[in-house]
C-alpha cells in the first residue's frame, strides 16, 4: 500500500509492450525527478498520467520520448531498448509538449510539411493539408504561426505531432489553452486515434477527463508511481484526486 | 547517405527560409558590420589607406561580432517554442541536425561579407586589387571554421540559462588561431607577393577539419541532457 492506494501487479497485457520501463530514474541537477518508475503499457493502450505540479509527469513524457536520457533504468518501447541511436524508434513516436515545437516564422503549412519531410512522409503537402483540415486550420495555413493565438497554436502542434502517424502519442498538457469547443474536439481526437489503435499516453491535470477517457490510469507522487491500475478497477477517484491536488 | 544530404539541405532550407521572410538577421549584421567598419576605418584618418593584410584584421573584427550576433539569433529561433525539441524528435542524426544549423549559418555569414567587404573597399580604399581571389579563398576556408565554432557554441549556449555575453566569451578565443592564421597568409601573399599556400594555410584547413569532426561529434552531447 501506498499513499492508501495499492499498486497493481500491472494492467494484463493485451496485445505487443508499447513502453516497458523498469526502474527508471532521472536527476536534474542532483535532484531526483523520477525515482524507480517501473511501468508496462501495452499496445493500443490509453493511459492517463495524473500528479500534482512537480510530480514528474513531463520528465516521464520527455524520457519516454527518448527526449531527455534517463539517469538510470531501462526503456523499451515497442519491444527494443533505448539505446544511443533512438532513430527509427522517434518515427513512432509523437510528442504534444507544453510549447508548440513549431517555428514562429513560418507558416502552418510550411511547418507540417517541412516536419513530414524530416520524418519522409510521403506527400508531405497533401497530408500537411489533410492535417489542417482535420484541427481546423485550413483556413490559416499559409499564415505564419506567430500570429496564432495560444489555442491556435496548440491545434497547429497536435497537427505537427501526428505528421508522421505516429503509434505512440505523447501528450503532456494539451488541453492547455483550448477553448471549450476545442477541447471536445480534441478529446475526440484522442479517442479516435485510439479507436485506431494509437498507443497513447496522456498528462493532464483534470483527474475526471483523465480517467472518463483512459484504461489505465499512473499516479506520479515526486517522481514515485503510487499508482498503476486499470481504470475500471478503481472503486473510486476521490483518492486519486486528493493525491493530484495535495 | 542520399537520406542525409537530403536531411542537412532540409534543415538547411529551413533555416534560409525563415530568414529570407523575416530578414532579422543579415538586416542587423550588416548594418553592426558596416558600424565597425566605419568606426574603425575613422580611425586611420581621411587619408587612411590599409593593405590586405590591414584589411583582414579590421573585417575580422566585423566578421566576429556580426558572426556572433547571426550565431545568436539563428539559434534563438530554435529556442522560441521549443522548435528544437521537434527536431531531436524526429528520426534524424544530431551531427545531421548540426550540419544543416552550420550552412546555413554560413550562409548568414557569407552574405554578410558580401555586404561589408564592398563597403570597406569603397569607403577606405582597402586595396585587394593584387590578390582578390586568395583573399577570398582565404576569408570563406577561415569562415567555415569559425561558423563551425559558432554553430557548436550557440547550441550549448543556448541550452543554459546564461546567455547575453557568453557566446562572444567562448568564441572569440577559440576563433583566435584562426584570424592570426588568415592574416598571416594574407600578409604574405599581398605584402610578399607569394602564392597562396604555406603553414598558415595549412593551420586553416586543420582548423575547419578538427572543429568541423569535433563538433558533429559532439553535438548529440549538447543538444540532449
Amino acid at each position: 500500500m501506498v499513499m492508501g492506494v495499492d499498486i497493481d501487479a500491472g494492467p494484463p497485457p493485451c496485445g505487443e509492450t508499447a513502453v516497458r520501463a523498469l526502474d527508471l530514474c532521472k536527476q536534474i541537477d542532483g535532484r531526483p525527478v523520477l525515482r524507480d518508475v517501473s511501468i508496462d503499457i501495452p499496445e493500443g493502450r490509453f493511459v492517463a498520467v495524473l500528479g500534482a505540479n512537480g510530480a514528474g509527469k513531463s520528465t516521464l513524457l520527455k524520457v519516454l520520448a527518448t527526449l531527455v536520457r534517463p539517469t538510470s533504468g531501462e526503456l523499451e518501447i515497442f519491444g527494443r531498448r533505448v539505446r544511443g541511436d533512438a532513430g527509427p524508434l522517434r518515427a513512432r513516436i509523437g510528442l504534444i509538449g507544453h510549447q508548440s515545437m513549431l517555428y514562429r516564422e513560418l507558416s502552418a503549412r510550411a511547418n507540417l510539411v517541412f516536419f513530414g519531410r524530416l520524418y519522409g512522409v510521403p506527400q508531405p503537402a497533401e497530408r500537411a493539408m489533410h492535417l489542417l483540415e482535420m484541427v481546423g486550420l485550413s483556413d490559416r495555413a499559409d499564415d505564419a504561426v506567430k500570429t496564432f493565438s495560444r489555442g491556435m497554436m496548440q491545434r497547429a502542434a497536435i497537427a505537427r505531432a501526428l505528421v508522421h502517424e505516429p503509434d505512440l502519442l505523447l501528450a503532456d498538457e494539451p488541453f492547455a489553452g483550448l477553448d471549450p469547443p476545442s477541447v471536445l474536439a480534441l478529446e475526440a481526437l484522442l479517442l479516435a486515434l485510439h479507436e485506431a489503435g494509437k498507443t497513447i499516453i496522456l498528462a493532464h491535470h483534470d483527474v475526471d477527463q483523465s480517467l472518463r477517457m483512459a484504461q489505465q490510469a499512473i499516479v506520479l507522487r515526486q517522481g514515485e508511481v503510487v499508482v498503476d491500475r486499470c481504470t475500471r478497477l478503481l472503486d473510486s477517484t476521490t483518492a486519486i484526486r486528493e493525491m493530484v491536488t495535495a | 547517405m542520399t537520406t542525409v544530404l537530403r536531411q542537412v539541405a532540409l534543415l538547411t532550407m529551413k533555416d534560409l527560409r525563415i530568414e529570407a521572410r523575416g530578414r532579422q538577421t543579415i538586416s542587423l549584421v550588416a548594418v553592426l558590420g558596416t558600424l565597425i567598419i566605419a568606426v574603425l576605418g575613422l580611425g586611420l584618418g581621411p587619408e587612411g589607406r590599409v593593405g590586405g593584410a590591414g584589411a583582414t584584421a579590421i573585417l575580422w573584427v566585423a566578421y566576429l561580432f556580426g558572426g556572433v550576433l547571426s550565431f545568436e539569433k539563428t539559434m534563438a529561433v530554435e529556442r522560441e517554442e521549443a522548435a528544437m525539441a521537434a527536431l531531436l524528435l524526429a528520426p534524424v542524426d544530431r551531427g545531421v541536425i548540426y550540419l544543416g544549423k552550420l550552412i546555413g549559418n554560413l550562409a548568414l555569414m557569407l552574405a554578410l561579407a558580401a555586404v561589408i567587404t564592398p563597403v570597406a573597399v569603397l569607403l577606405f580604399g582597402f586595396d585587394l586589387s593584387a590578390a582578390p581571389l586568395a583573399f577570398a579563398a582565404v576569408m570563406v576556408i577561415s569562415m567555415i571554421g569559425f561558423a563551425a565554432v559558432g554553430t557548436l557554441f550557440a547550441a550549448a549556449v543556448a541550452s543554459t540559462r546564461l546567455q547575453g555575453g557568453l557566446l562572444a566569451l567562448l568564441v572569440f578565443p577559440v576563433s583566435l588561431p584562426l584570424v592570426v592564421a588568415s592574416t598571416q597568409v594574407l600578409v604574405s601573399v599581398f605584402r610578399d607577393g607569394e602564392p597562396l599556400g604555406g603553414l598558415g594555410l595549412a593551420v586553416l584547413v586543420a582548423f575547419d577539419a578538427v572543429f568541423l569532426v569535433t563538433s558533429w561529434l559532439v553535438f548529440e552531447c549538447i543538444l540532449e541532457p
